[in-house]
């Protein structure tokens, strides 16, 4: 007989409000990893679910596309009523939108093939002197500010999100709304991030989210029209002339995929960034470290990236009766892939909660496994490089100058204030 | 004369394996052609097969 995770336990692995506390999560999944590692989760108000908190076993599932699909149900938690009101939305589907993220095979490959040449380090290769540049620029804007800013909300934000809109070929003065929509988007709980500005019920929460897809997809509209008459060197105009088996990308499908690269393409980035000074101004020593020895970087940045683990979940579900660590998964059953806990596992992870810069090997997890690896990884390491060389480089100590705060929700989450006080070289 | 050695570059993510670097973490020596991979081998970084995917040969 399945373990059915205890109630508190399972509300607390579902609520926007646990993730930004952190402590919460952090002590569920322990519990979870301890004492049920693959249980039945049945939180108020959803459909019951597998929570899959072992890293070894997210791996297990993620590589094994077609036994557990992304597609047949809801890709993200949602709620029993949520999703029934999407899928009278959305003329069945459980998706409001239709990306890589949602797709199985043989779409997923199709259109995963479509930009994968564009995200591979040889090509960003060609992208670096540039990006460079932009990371100087945003580190002289951080000078500018004397002193004293919120790093998140004034630094991080900014730079990885300018970057994947000079890569769509978004012009600068639109990266405004592209940033109020993705916060929309992701924060849609939160009401300093959401569109309404406050808490929501589950309608009012649906529709804004509608509105800001509809947003999205106006913007979108008009943008392959212009890259299909015009095509230039940016992703706008892959996605914009791409084409499957010799026709062009299906209407919904192309405008999720620009979707998806406006918003996952620089949130996830901002929250690891802003995580990771966030830890270094908590630990002035290893911030010494970092600047006088350079070369510590990169482990310094996947160390940032399981320390922040940005997207905390992915759904799955079982195309067929199988088991995984000896619980009986039956066909058709949904299972969230609880990726803090991977990263925190104590079977992979030596004091996994210390901050440790020279950790190594550091297995995280956070871009995925198997076919829907995060495609945009390289780009994320590549920024997150170039920007730490800079800040490293120009900055001469940081202190944390208020209390930082994580954004309110189950799925993309981070810092959205990080107040420092720092010194420039 | 012995072949240069080559790089091979999983599709889906990126990974690179150097056959003049091998894996040793995983057991793989240095100077192990990819053709001498066990079959059963997986992508480090996304799991991929060898034969699920195609490993290009890049310079």
């Amino acid at each position: 007989m399945s373990q059915m995770i205890p109630q508190d336990i399972a509300n607390t692995i579902v609520n926007p409000d646990a993730y930004a506390a952190e402590k919460p999560v952090d002590e569920a999944f322990k519990f979870l990893r301890k004492e049920m590692p693959l249980a039945r989760a049945e939180p108020e108000g959803f459909a019951p679910f597998w929570a899959i908190t072992k890293h070894a076993d997210i791996l297990e599932v993620e590589k094994q596309n077609e036994l557990f699909h992304n597609g047949d149900l809801a890709t993200t938690l949602v709620t029993i009523d949520v999703d029934q009101k999407v899928r009278q939305m959305m003329g069945g589907s459980p998706h409001m939108v239709r990306s890589l993220v949602q797709m199985d095979n043989p779409d997923h490959m199709a259109y995963r093939r479509l930009t994968q040449a564009w995200f591979l380090p040889q090509n960003l290769k060609k992208l670096e002197g540039r990006i460079k540049d932009i990371a100087k620029v945003f580190v002289d804007r951080m000078a500018d500010m004397g002193g004293t800013c919120d790093f998140a909300k004034d630094v991080a934000l900014y730079f990885p999100l300018h970057v994947i809109m000079e890569t769509l070929g978004v012009p600068e003065a639109d990266e405004p709304k592209m940033l109020k929509l993705t916060q929309e988007l992701f924060g849609s709980n939160d009401p300093d991030l959401n569109r309404t500005g406050v808490k929501p019920t589950f309608e009012e929460g649906l529709a804004a989210m509608q509105a800001t897809i509809g947003d999205f997809i106006t913007y979108f509209n008009a943008l392959t029209e212009d890259r299909r008459a015009n095509p230039r060197e940016d992703l706008s105009s892959v996605i914009a002339n791409g084409q499957i088996n010799g026709q062009p990308l299906d209407h919904f499908a192309a405008m999720s995929y620009y979707i998806i690269a406006a918003t996952a393409g620089h949130d996830t980035t901002s929250n690891t960034t802003s995580s990771g000074l966030w830890a270094l101004a908590e630990r002035p020593d290893d911030f010494k470290r970092l600047k006088a020895d350079p070369s510590l970087i990169p482990a310094f940045i996947d160390e940032t990236i399981r320390w922040a683990t940005p997207v905390k979940h992915f759904m799955r579900s079982a195309t067929a009766d199988t088991e995984v660590r000896g619980q009986k998964i039956a066909k058709g059953d949904w299972m969230m892939l609880c990726y803090p806990s991977g990263n925190r596992d104590e079977e992979v992870f030596d004091n996994p909660f210390e901050f440790q810069i020279d950790r190594k090997p550091n297995k995280q997890l956070a871009f995925g496994y198997g076919a829907h690896v995060c495609i945009g990884q390289h780009l994320a390491k590549l920024e997150m490089r170039l920007f730490w060389e800079e800040i490293l480089r120009r900055v001469d100590h940081v202190e944390l100058a208020g209390t930082p705060q994580n954004s309110l929700s189950n799925f993309v989450c981070g810092p959205k204030n990080v107040p420092i006080r720092y010194k420039m070289q | 004369m012995a072949q240069a050695p080559k790089k091979w570059q999983c599709q889906v993510c990126g990974f690179i394996y150097d056959e003049a670097e091998g894996l040793p973490d995983e057991g793989i020596e240095p100077g192990t052609a990819w053709a001498d991979i066990p079959d059963d081998w997986v992508c480090p970084d996304c799991g991929s097969s060898k034969d699920d995917f195609a490993m290009a040969e890049i310079d």
